[in-house]
């Protein structure tokens, strides 16, 4: 079962904290690095709460940001909505994308449903990369950043857009947190734990993991459309299913199943990157070394791994 | 309350029910009894929804459910335990309770209610832990239990969704005389309007909690009756018993 425990918020809090505050002394770089962190988390978050709790592995949240992204950029560049909307109807959309896709797969398991979500954002690469109105291959400009200046906020600038997207990175989680903790997903921590049992127990269980992967497909949305407003502008790149692979990285590196992990995940990642493509261009052996030994060390992640060590601790004393 | 007529179920050439006739009323405890292989958990899974009938049909409260699937008969008043545990491992027992009780509520769907912490589940918990003996481990892991807490559970689990047909497969399967003796009690203490079908392997078992028992071999009812004329029909001695008569 999930539970919003201290470790979780403080890691949580900690962690955006900091990177609030290098974004905010680090100059325009760090805002650069904070914002891809940012967009990262979010989306591991979304996947974590399908793959954690839901037991659905995903290898299509890259392309279903892809969706949030490029709807967004559509409809303000190309058919001049204003943010808001362009938002609401980016949401719906991933949403919608993410209900398709999880109704069609919820009764596949394993590596099956892992090809299919596959399958499913290849589709979607292969769709908006031949779709010439939304640019195909070279891409759409003439994105443009919500517009805040009534109150006071120019969100042109680089600190201030890092520090917006890190408010989403913390209602995401939020929100993330608050369903999990409802009855839609205990039921769905039920689902994931003993999908028989569950039906046995009356539950419609393909309805119930549709819904649940279409709310996370929402949540990965909004990653989409923060990614298209920072560099004002979206190309099929987006939607590789690399993107999807790296994602899934994230949430093993930080720990999967743990909701405040993929934060940590996310960070760690883009650092590391940052730091070692200084040294070398070679990045990915390091991360790949990194990889395994998370998944050597007991596959619980850098989060997940502390979480353990503090229960057993907990647990111990409890019976000492 | 549940009837099954003409109930048959082949695997290919495999024959493993046959033409299975029952009929039960309301608040009856029936024991079906029978040699390994004679097709108990099949008649199990036919009743449940996990298997389709290969003809036949199943009526509870009047109405056919052979054509509806496991969890719609489960949103009929049907509930299940399994001979094997089947529980759900990375939770507590209490979790485990909470989650069987809110989705038989209905209580799934929503994302801004608590439902599992609420006061109705909370009630409908502690109630079914004090029936099956777990109320001193509610905050106990599953992954943690003995086999006898989990056995406990497996029963519990059904008992929670508040059921007006219950199919226990062998509910003290593997567990020790004391537990045998409170399973007896706890049959006891269930709501007389409650329908119980129970697997057992254990003739004493059998012939105390039921009101009648049916007897299947080979897939077929050879016998039905209350336990008196089953403890001196000649058909049971021959294929339940045979074993004692010799040829073992």
């Amino acid at each position: 079962m999930f539970y919003q425990t201290p470790l979780k918020s403080v890691t949580v809090i900690v962690i955006l904290a900091a990177l609030a505050l290098y974004a905010i002394l680090g100059g325009y770089f760090a805002g650069e690095i904070v914002v891809e962190i940012a967009v990262l988390a979010i989306l591991a978050i979304s996947l974590d709460f399908v793959a954690g709790y839901g037991g659905m592995v995903s290898l299509c949240h890259g392309a279903i940001a892809g969706i949030g992204a490029y709807t967004f950029a559509g409809l303000t560049a190309l058919a001049g909505f204003d943010g808001f909307t362009a938002t609401l109807a980016a949401l719906a959309a991933t949403a919608a994308f993410g209900l398709v896709v999880g109704a069609v797969t919820a009764n596949i398991s394993g590596i099956f449903f892992i090809m299919a979500t596959l399958a499913f954002g290849q589709m979607a690469y292969v769709v908006v990369f031949e779709w010439k109105a939304l640019g195909g291959d070279d891409g759409m400009s003439g994105v443009s950043r919500y517009d805040f200046s009534a109150i006071g906020l120019n969100m042109n600038g680089s600190v201030e857009f890092a520090l917006f997207c890190l408010l989403v990175v913390l209602i995401v989680y939020a929100v993330a947190a608050y369903v999990l903790r409802s009855s839609f997903g205990r039921t769905l921590i039920g689902v994931h734990s003993n999908e028989d049992r569950m039906r046995a127990l009356g539950l419609s269980v393909w309805k119930h993991k549709a819904v649940a992967f279409s709310f996370s497909s929402l949540l990965a949305g909004s990653a989409g459309i923060l990614a298209a407003q920072h560099t004002l502008f979206v190309s099929p790149e987006l939607l590789v299913w690399t993107v999807s692979g790296e994602v899934l990285i994230v949430v093993i590196l930080g720990g999967l199943g743990t909701l405040a992990g993929p934060i940590a995940g996310a960070a760690l990642l883009v650092f590391l990157k940052q730091q070692v493509s200084d040294y070398t261009e070679h990045w990915h052996l390091v991360i790949g070394l990194f990889l395994i030994a998370a998944v050597m060390a007991g596959g619980r992640g850098v989060y997940g791994q502390v979480e353990h060590v503090l229960q057993r601790k907990a647990r111990s004393d409890a019976n000492a | 309350m549940l009837e099954v007529r003409d109930l048959s179920k082949n695997f290919g050439g495999l024959r493993v029910s046959r033409h299975i006739h029952m009929a039960l009323e309301k608040g009856e405890r029936r024991v079906v009894l029978g040699p390994n292989g004679a097709g108990k958990t099949t008649l199990f899974n036919l009743l449940a929804g996990t298997l389709q009938p290969t003809s036949g049909e199943i009526l509870l409260d009047g109405k056919p459910i052979t054509n509806l699937n496991v969890e719609q008969r489960a949103r009929r008043g049907l509930s299940r335990s399994y001979q094997k545990n089947n529980l759900f491992e990375g939770l507590t027992v209490g979790e485990n309770l909470a989650l069987a009780a809110a989705t038989a509520q209905g209580r799934t769907f929503s994302c801004f209610s608590r439902a599992h912490e609420s006061r109705a589940i909370r009630e409908t918990v502690e109630e079914v832990a004090e029936m099956v003996g777990l109320s001193d481990r509610l905050d106990l892991g599953v992954a943690h239990a003995s086999y006898g807490n989990r056995r406990q559970l497996e029963v519990g689990l059904a008992l929670a969704t508040k059921p007006k047909l219950l199919l226990m497969d062998e509910p003290t399967s593997g567990v020790g005389p004391g537990m045998i003796d409170a399973f007896h009690k706890l049959i006891a203490t269930l709501p007389r309007e409650l329908t119980i079908v129970i697997i057992e392997h254990d003739l004493d078992l059998g012939f105390d909690v039921a009101d009648r028992i049916t007897v299947l071999n080979y897939g077929e009812v050879v016998f039905e009756g209350t336990p008196e004329e089953t403890k001196g029909s000649d058909v049971v001695r021959e294929i339940y018993l045979g074993d004692w008569q010799g040829d073992a």
